[in-house]
């Protein structure tokens, strides 16, 4: 379990998230939401322990702040938002690139998850290409390989494992969407733990188990989407007037990812 | 294996002997092991016949002979002795030493700031450390008698080495905010500490009386004629050190490949790589710069082509670079002492006539391509 407790994070001189508590449990997905600028990023920035904040942070019982970097790399992944890579990197070596701590350094693991991570990511066959060379989608799928190879396991020693995903599918076509979305639903199931920052309200009702709502830096709602998800709720944080569940008039078509099937 | 599949096998047996390269597809784990026993042996060779030429016929094999305690010794294989044991050794062993902490450091660099146009040459380091030594020539006469002597030969490489200690960290401040280092404050940073150390150089210069300019001058052009056994024992526990600790930053800069944060997410200390990192960029390049003077370009291009071969893991990268780039210098110096024989050519200006423009080859060969 992630448990953040009245999480302050200043960013030169600027208070970006202010007293925001949340937790995060192993076998769920937790949800992020909120509009641009909110502290989404912030937020799980300082959970990952890479921002320096006020408040309590605790996986699994431990303060993050008392863990050395590779204990906390053993038992939480982190994807950023893109990354640009200055060297010619294959995308096999990106990915291995993860396994540099934990059980799976060892060179007769390496192979085997990499290229796991990688079909897991419907990138099967794309090991040799060159990372430079690939589409925005396709570099983030591959970053996502990166990250779930880090804690291939979902439980480790017998505590559970957390990806921390900062906007996982904002770069990709709606069947990778839906891909990625259940490969960490796949991982909640195996008992990890999975937090991720999104923007797609419709992923998230369908793949979130918990769902926190931010705005100006605080949390606005949070709780599961079907309850959380209102119409006022909506306006209060996005500011603009949405009805769910409502169908649109005739004329322009609207699609949904709830119903897709392949 | 079945009888079939035996057959199956010799039925296919060309396509097997090509899948059979690589152990899996994108992996070039297997090239960069072949290229590193390939380099070792050319060290190998470069060292024997830069031992074994020069502009006298001394023979080295025969000395080595004598050495041996096998044939007579006459007065000729005394000068030959003295030639191969006294003069060419010491200058390939620290020769292929200095392009080894060069070519390492310019990996280091690249790999710390994510940025293949890093070079401790282009951003200040270099100038820094040439600065310090340029400080103790003209300004040695007035350090205290005392510290001169308890640190005799090792004066001039630890003021080159503070110069470019002294740089790199103010460098490193200057261009490091809120933990982030910005590649283009840098880059600009080491360009106005270059011109700074420059013009402090220039009023040394003003200031020196003959003697020194001609030492002054000998750092510009870099050579690396008139290297002793003692300049050995100077520089060479710096850059062997430092040869020896930056193998064991390869998976912190392959991870700072992706950013620190990332590197951060990926276990590794970050802050403690950085200043490792660092210290031991500024150790060897100062200590190379004390003996040698300014020898460009080997840090930015050695590394630049081991990446078009084995890629950027670190782990092949760094000892790899070290290694090609003690060849490289030391065919330069061999080019250098022998082109225009009993004269030298400075081996700074052969390293810049065959580097600048095989670097504007690459460039103009990868250009469009993002990333190399």
């Amino acid at each position: 379990m992630i448990d953040a407790r009245n999480l302050t994070v200043s960013l030169s001189g600027k208070t970006i998230v202010h007293s925001v508590s949340l937790t995060a449990k192993a076998g769920e997905i937790t949800a992020i939401v909120g509009p641009n600028g909110s502290g989404k990023t912030t937020t799980m920035k300082a959970i990952a322990g890479e921002l320096p904040s006020k408040g309590e942070i605790t996986l699994n019982g431990h303060d993050i702040r008392a863990l050395e970097p590779w204990q906390l790399a053993v038992k939480r992944a982190v994807l950023p938002q893109a990354a640009a890579i200055a060297f010619p990197f294959t995308v096999r070596e990106i990915v291995r690139l993860g396994l540099t701590v934990g059980p799976n350094r060892h060179a007769e693991r390496i192979d085997a998850i990499t290229s796991e991570a990688l079909a897991a990511v419907d990138l099967g066959g794309f090991a040799g290409r060159f990372y430079q060379e690939l589409s925005g989608g396709e570099q983030q799928r591959v970053q996502v390989a990166r990250v779930l190879s880090q804690i291939w396991e979902p439980v480790l020693d017998g505590e559970p494992c957390f990806l921390m995903l900062d906007e996982p599918v904002s770069a990709l076509d709606i069947r990778h969407q839906l891909t990625i979305m259940q490969l960490a639903r796949r991982y909640c199931e195996g008992g990890g733990g999975v937090i991720a920052v999104m923007h797609d309200l419709n992923l998230t009702a369908m793949f979130a188990d918990h769902m926190v709502m931010m705005k100006n830096g605080s949390v606005a709602h949070a709780g599961r989407p079907a309850d959380v998800m209102t119409d006022d709720a909506m306006e209060a944080v996005f500011g603009c007037r949405m009805r769910i569940n409502g169908v649109p008039g005739p004329g322009v078509p609207f699609v949904l990812p709830h119903t897709a099937s392949y | 294996m079945s009888l079939n599949d035996a057959l199956r096998n010799s039925a296919h047996g060309s396509r097997l002997m090509r899948t059979a390269r690589p152990r899996a597809e994108g992996d070039r784990s297997a090239v960069a092991r072949l290229t590193l026993v390939v380099l070792v042996g050319l060290s190998l060779i470069a060292l024997a016949l830069s031992i074994a030429t020069g502009a006298s016929d001394a023979s080295a094999l025969r000395v080595i002979g004598a050495l041996l305690g096998g044939t007579e010794d006459t007065v000729l294989s005394m000068r030959d002795r003295i030639i191969v044991l006294d003069i060419r050794m010491p200058r390939a062993l620290l020769g292929f030493l200095i392009g080894a902490a060069l070519a390492m450091s310019g990996a280091v660099m690249q790999g710390l700031f994510r940025n293949p146009l890093a070079d401790p040459g282009l951003v200040g380091i270099s100038s820094g450390s040439a600065l310090g030594a340029v400080l103790m020539i003209v300004l040695g006469a007035s350090v205290p008698a005392g510290l001169m002597a308890s640190l005799g030969a090792f004066t001039l490489p630890a003021a080159a080495f503070v110069g470019g200690l002294l740089t790199t960290l103010l460098l490193y401040r200057i261009a490091t905010r809120g933990g982030q280092t910005s590649v283009a404050t840098m880059l600009l940073a080491g360009i106005a500490i270059s011109a700074l150390a420059g013009a402090v150089t220039g009023i040394l210069i003003y200031m020196a009386d003959d003697k020194q300019l001609r030492d002054i001058t000998f750092w510009g052009l870099g050579s690396l004629s008139g290297m002793t056994w003692t300049k050995v024992a100077a520089a060479a526990p710096i850059i062997l050190l430092a040869l020896v600790v930056v193998p064991f930053l390869s998976r912190g800069l392959n991870a700072i490949t992706l950013g620190e944060a990332a590197a951060f997410h990926m276990g590794v200390k970050v802050q403690r790589l950085k200043y490792t990192a660092i210290v031991a960029v500024a150790g060897a390049v100062g200590a190379s710069v004390a003996v040698s003077g300014g020898i460009g370009f080997v840090g930015i291009v050695v590394p630049h082509l081991l990446r078009l071969v084995i890629g950027p893991d670190h782990r092949y990268l760094l000892p790899a670079s070290a290694l090609l780039g003690g060849v490289l210098l030391l065919g330069a110096d061999m080019l250098a002492r022998t082109i225009v024989a009993p004269a030298e050519v400075p081996i700074g200006i052969i390293t810049a006539l065959a580097g600048a423009p095989f670097f504007l080859w690459v460039l103009l060969r990868h250009r469009g391509r993002n990333g190399w």
